[in-house]
């Protein structure tokens, strides 16, 4: 009988301490979601043999302090930097960054020529229409999936002759 | 008497060429004026060293092979993320676009790589012909491509990272430190496009960022005027 009382006790207790962790997590997310929004996440696409792929998103902070982004984690890659692109003269310099940052109520805008994210020796290279999830670690203690889809960089578009990235 | 015919004859050639030199340079300086995102960099007096570098076939690659047809040339490696392979793309677009307008005229496309101690003839051909199946990949000595670049006014330095994260930019001429090429270096480099004429030579060049678009209005401009 005493043996029945604990271990219906005890089974309350995991229930209540799951039920509040659960809880928690959902505040977590809901709260990161919010305050850090990736926009149009994407990997340029490459030759099969490339040695680097290029990522790029916008990451808008609605928070109102500046934080920093610190990591990315991608499955299927030797390592992954952060890079900046910065033209000196006729030199163009690609400079490793220790961490992107994003101004309060304020984005970053990784794209070609900038700010990117570089995806260092892939197991394997992804197709055009491949998608593939990204963790960023941001200083906050905030992190965010997302799902990035993979396509070519610049296309013409109508008969405008315009340019897109 | 023969002396003196002589140097009439010296004169009259010299006025000759002037003449013809500064028409030249007249004629390239109304067709500069033209050009909306491009720089004639034509010098007749100056021509590209001689070299003789490998293509992306394992053919042989030398002065040769720019002469007797128009060239876009580019110059990049292959771990580049960045900037190397929209200049790619870039010349791709282009080469479509001179192509739906129907010109008589389409430059090839070869890109010559910096880093040919990565870039092997057969990496050049899987990652090149990705962007357009046109495209000409050129390896070869390191020696002979940073002497090929300086007329071009193309240049490159590479950077080695240390695992405190401290960078080291070693000069084209400088040797790569022990296991650099395992863990890997990144280049800073000059992204112009050229167009070279069929003699050979350095004609115009277009430095980056690219439009595609208008620079195959210059590239068009260029040859009709040449």
């Amino acid at each position: 009988m005493f043996n029945k009382t604990k271990k219906l006790i005890l089974t309350f207790t995991m229930l209540t301490i799951l039920n509040v962790s659960t809880a928690m997590e959902n505040h977590h997310t809901n709260h990161t979601a919010t305050e850090i929004v990736i926009n149009d996440p994407w990997v340029r696409s490459a030759p099969p043999n490339a040695p680097a792929l290029g990522l790029f998103m916008q990451i808008n902070n609605n928070t109102n302090h500046d934080i920093k982004l610190l990591s990315v984690n991608v499955s299927g890659y030797k390592r992954i930097e952060l890079h900046k692109t910065v033209v000196q003269g006729d030199m163009m310099k690609m400079v490793k960054q220790e961490f992107m940052p994003i101004p309060a109520k304020g984005k970053l805008h990784l794209k070609p020529g900038s700010w990117h994210i570089m995806l260092i020796s892939p197991e394997s290279v992804l197709r055009k229409g491949d998608t593939v999830m990204i963790d960023l670690v941001f200083d906050n203690g905030l992190s965010k999936t997302v799902r990035a889809q993979v396509r070519n960089g610049k296309k013409m578009t109508g008969n405008h002759h315009s340019m897109m990235y | 008497m023969n002396n003196k015919l002589l140097s009439g004859i010296g004169v009259v050639a010299l006025i000759i060429a002037i003449f013809y030199f500064t028409s030249l340079n007249k004629n390239y300086q109304d067709l500069a004026k033209q050009l909306k995102v491009s720089y004639i960099l034509h010098n007749p007096n100056k021509g590209l060293p001689f070299f003789s570098l490998i293509d992306h076939n394992n053919n042989k690659f030398d002065n040769n092979n720019f002469k007797g047809k128009w060239t876009l040339l580019s110059f990049i490696y292959t771990h580049c993320p960045d900037v190397c392979p929209t200049g790619l793309m870039d010349m791709s677009i282009l080469k479509s676009t001179l192509i739906k307008r129907g010109v008589n005229i389409v430059p090839n496309l070869v890109t010559i790589t910096f880093d040919p101690a990565r870039d092997t003839p057969s990496v050049l051909k899987t990652y090149l012909t990705f962007f357009d199946k046109d495209f000409l990949g050129v390896s070869g000595d390191q020696v002979q491509i940073n002497q090929l670049i300086k007329p071009f006014g193309a240049y490159y330095e590479r950077v080695v990272y240390a695992k405190n994260g401290k960078p080291t930019v070693l000069k084209n001429d400088e040797p790569l430190p022990e296991g650099a090429l395992k863990s890997g270096y990144l280049i800073n480099h000059t992204a112009w496009i050229y167009l070279l004429n069929p003699d050979g030579q350095i004609f115009a060049g277009f430095p980056a960022p690219h439009d595609p678009i208008t620079m195959a209005d210059d590239v068009e401009l260029l040859i009709k005027n040449y």
